[in-house]
């Protein structure tokens, strides 16, 4: 699914497009640093590495010569990421040649991690509170009874007549920003849109990421410093996952933070009498590690089974599960653990319509495929995808394109050299010679009337 | 899902420490010293908890797991895939908090004792060798837990800080390992801390397509594990590495485990040895005695009965 790549980089590119000044100071954070280098392609890591401990500026043919020469493309991709994220400063020599330097802030940092070996960011409660902390299973169900919680918000507004659950002003500002959802006009309840329907087909870390990055657009709006955010956001991820951290020495930002958080299922916030605490789960983890390319694991079983006769039959029990097949799939029945539904024509095409892919589709039900459909190979059976695809050509069947249409020309000579002109330049999408018309592209159609002109004939045209 | 994404980067790699007591503490005596004389056990294990750490600073995901090779015996002394297995234990998240260093040194610690007990038992004979086939195998035999385990896997490797001089007996056993990383695709890196180059190490690298090298400087370890031996195997397709200048190709014989230019060779099993012999004592097939020896052979034969 290449949009989930997309949107998992993106957040390093906002991470980029901030200030240089700005992101100088976020490399004084070792966590920063660390979750940027960890951020980076393979070849540019190890670019860091070698230059960690070099003071001096290196030419940039020398850093040219540590890759192959069939490699120069990937060596251009990773130098121009170091680039942009600032962590390679160009040095400037009284020479021509370009060398580059580490960052000072991020490699002084790097070099401490490599030194004392990381550790957490901060002290977790002492073990006496370990005792009220959840298990590790129950931390693991609760963040994933919030995810679905956030995700049914989004469904509910899918089905009108579903909104039992009630609605976080927050979030749902956040779905508008990233235009999940549209934005009430008058009394009408906000609509899932096209894109609201591929989020709900995506893997939990690439929708975690995507509400996160627009949490952190919107952090400006609502006054809050987007590098501190950053910078916080990446630190949650290297806490140590069900161990409990005090709340109590956060900032006043920081605090505001991990209540929103905490509603994502990011982390779980306890109260004591006196104190108050908050345990990262298995989501915050995810924070500074869903760059890596292993996030394509789906955290959880499989449960979907799709069989050669269009039948699906899914065991599982949340709501939010059955909701996305409902997005889809003509649902059958609905007992306690199992749903039953089978793909139609129908159903297919509703999904078509609110903007899924039959890509989309697939990759949804082989992802969550039972692990005894998942051992065999294809894991949907190649009728049901091969239909899917085709009922999507069936929907790609008229082609638009804005056009200009010439007739009327004065000769069937003028025709025919117009006629080829256009074959010749790319511009002919149908022609008649009999009527003597045709028609053209419309973003060529300055080139066509220039040589309409010089062929010294004034045709008309509509 | 069962072939791994081209792109990734993520490594398990299985370091084998060099921890033979003999070889770095006759370092400091002088007496036969086979290595520079500044670089002592202490100065190497920094490098390598630098090297350590900054496996992890690259990617999250990379396990590492550190084999001590001793005269006698060998230990796992850090997996740092153990520390997240065990997390369900409440007694594990006191000892979790615990750094790589403090777990390894503990560790090493628990392993040099032990090797002063087993060393008193046994003979002092072979102590100038460690026990490289004994490592080897236990890192190929994690190494196989890994790889038939829930199935994306990170790419294993193994690389080997070796100081002691090859030992002859182990022959067969390091190679017969060598095999085997060949067989299931997991290069060897070798990196020699001492002063000898190490034959059979150069053949593990060149059957198994690894990285050997010699640091010219041991004291700059570090610059040589971060430039050549941290680079992962999707990398490696990119990067300049030092390629090896020549790969000692001799063969041990299995009778006296001398390394031999030219030996008899068992025509059944493949045995090598560096004399003729009526019967093989491996297969135990009988050699007829030819009428038309091999020049090679004949030439053996004829120094022997003179």
């Amino acid at each position: 699914m290449p949009n989930v790549r997309v949107v998992s980089r993106n957040f390093m590119e906002m991470v980029a497009a901030l200030p240089a000044a700005k992101l100088d100071e976020l490399y004084g954070s070792p966590w920063t640093c660390q979750a940027v280098v960890r951020s980076l392609p393979p070849l540019a890591k190890q670019y860091v590495l070698r230059l960690l401990f070099v003071e001096a500026a290196v030419s940039s043919k020398s850093i040219q010569d540590w890759a192959l020469p069939d490699a120069l493309n990937k060596h251009k991709v990773a130098i121009d990421k170091l680039e942009q994220l600032r962590v390679l400063i160009e040095a400037t020599e009284r020479r021509k040649e370009v060398s580059y330097k580490l960052n000072p802030r991020l490699q002084k940092q790097l070099q401490d991690v490599l030194k004392t070996g990381g550790g957490v960011p901060r002290e977790s409660l002492p073990a006496s509170f370990a005792a009220r902390v959840p298990s590790l299973v129950d931390l693991e169900n609760y963040a994933m009874k919030q995810w679905e919680a956030v995700l049914l918000q989004l469904v509910s507004s899918a089905f009108a007549e579903a909104s039992t659950v009630p609605m976080n002003s927050t979030l749902t500002a956040t779905f508008q920003r990233a235009g999940l959802i549209t934005t009430p006009k008058g009394k009408e309840p906000p609509k899932i849109t096209d894109a609201g329907f591929q989020f709900l087909l995506m893997d939990t870390n690439s929708q975690l990421w995507q509400i996160v990055r627009e949490y952190v657009a919107s952090a400006e709006d609502r006054g809050m410093d987007s590098a501190e955010l950053i910078s916080f956001l990446l630190e949650l991820g290297f806490l140590n996952i069900g161990e409990p951290y005090n709340l109590n020495t956060l900032s006043p930002m920081q605090q505001n933070v991990i209540k929103e958080l905490a509603a994502l299922g990011v982390l779980q916030i306890q109260s004591g009498t006196k104190d108050r605490w908050f345990i990262p789960t298995k989501l915050a983890s995810n924070l500074s590690a869903s760059i890596s390319e292993t996030s394509g694991v789906q955290p959880g079983e499989g449960f979907v089974v799709v069989e050669t006769n269009f039948r699906i039959y899914a065991y599982t029990t949340s709501k939010l599960q059955a909701e996305i097949l409902r997005l889809f799939v003509r649902l059958e029945y609905q007992l306690p653990n199992l749903v039953v539904g089978s793909l139609t024509k129908e159903s297919v095409s509703t999904a078509f319509a609110s903007g899924i892919s039959s890509d989309e589709m697939i990759s949804f039900l082989s992802k969550h495929a039972h692990p005894h459909a998942a051992k065999k190979t294809p894991v949907v059976p190649e009728t049901v995808t091969d239909q899917i695809r085709l009922w999507e050509n069936d929907r790609n069947r008229v082609q638009m394109s804005p056009a200009y249409m010439y007739k009327e020309f004065p000769t069937v000579e003028t025709f025919e050299a117009v006629d080829n002109y256009a074959r010749d330049i790319g511009a002919l999408l149908w022609d008649e010679p009999s009527t003597q018309r045709l028609v053209g592209k419309a973003e060529r159609h300055e080139e066509m009337r220039n040589f309409i002109r010089r062929q010294s004939s004034a045709p008309q045209r509509r | 899902m069962d072939a791994l994404n081209a792109t990734d980067d993520i490594s398990q790699v299985v370091i084998l420490l060099e921890a033979n007591p003999y070889f770095w503490g006759g370092r400091s005596n002088g007496a036969h010293s086979t290595g520079p004389a500044n670089f002592t056990f202490d100065r190497f294990l920094e490098h390598v908890l630098l090297f350590i750490n900054s496996l992890h600073l690259l990617n999250q995901a990379n396990r590492i797991v550190v084999i001590a090779t001793g005269a006698t015996s060998c230990a796992y002394l850090y997996d740092s895939n153990a520390a997240e297995l065990s997390e369900n234990a409440r007694t594990a998240r006191v000892s979790k908090k615990l750094s790589v260093v403090e777990k390894i040194t503990q560790k090493l610690e628990d392993f040099m004792s032990k090797e002063a007990v087993y060393d008193l038992n046994q003979g002092t004979e072979d102590n100038r060798y460690s026990l490289l086939s004994g490592s080897l195998s236990m890192a190929l035999c994690y190494i196989q837990r890994i790889l038939r385990g829930p199935s994306p896997h990170p790419l294993p490797r193994i690389l080997c800080l070796q100081g002691t001089p090859d030992a002859p007996p182990q022959y067969i056993a390091v190679m017969n390992a060598i095999f085997s990383a060949q067989r299931s695709l997991v290069p060897i890196d070798a990196c020699i801390v001492g002063n000898h180059h190490s034959a059979f190490l150069q053949q593990a690298t060149h059957i198994t397509g690894g990285i050997y090298m010699k640091p010219p400087a041991p004291e700059g370890l570090f610059e040589y594990l971060s430039m050549v031996f941290a680079t992962d195997l999707y990398s490696r397709k990119f990067l300049q590495l030092p390629r090896a200048s020549g790969v000692d190709f001799r063969a041990s014989c299995f009778c006296h485990k001398k390394s031999i230019d030219m030996g008899f060779v068992c025509s059944v099993c493949l045995s090598i040895f560096c004399k003729g012999q009526r019967t093989c004592t491996t297969c135990n097939a009988i050699f007829a005695p030819s009428k038309q020896p091999n020049p090679a052979a004949a030439a053996a034969q004829k120094r022997k009965v003179s």
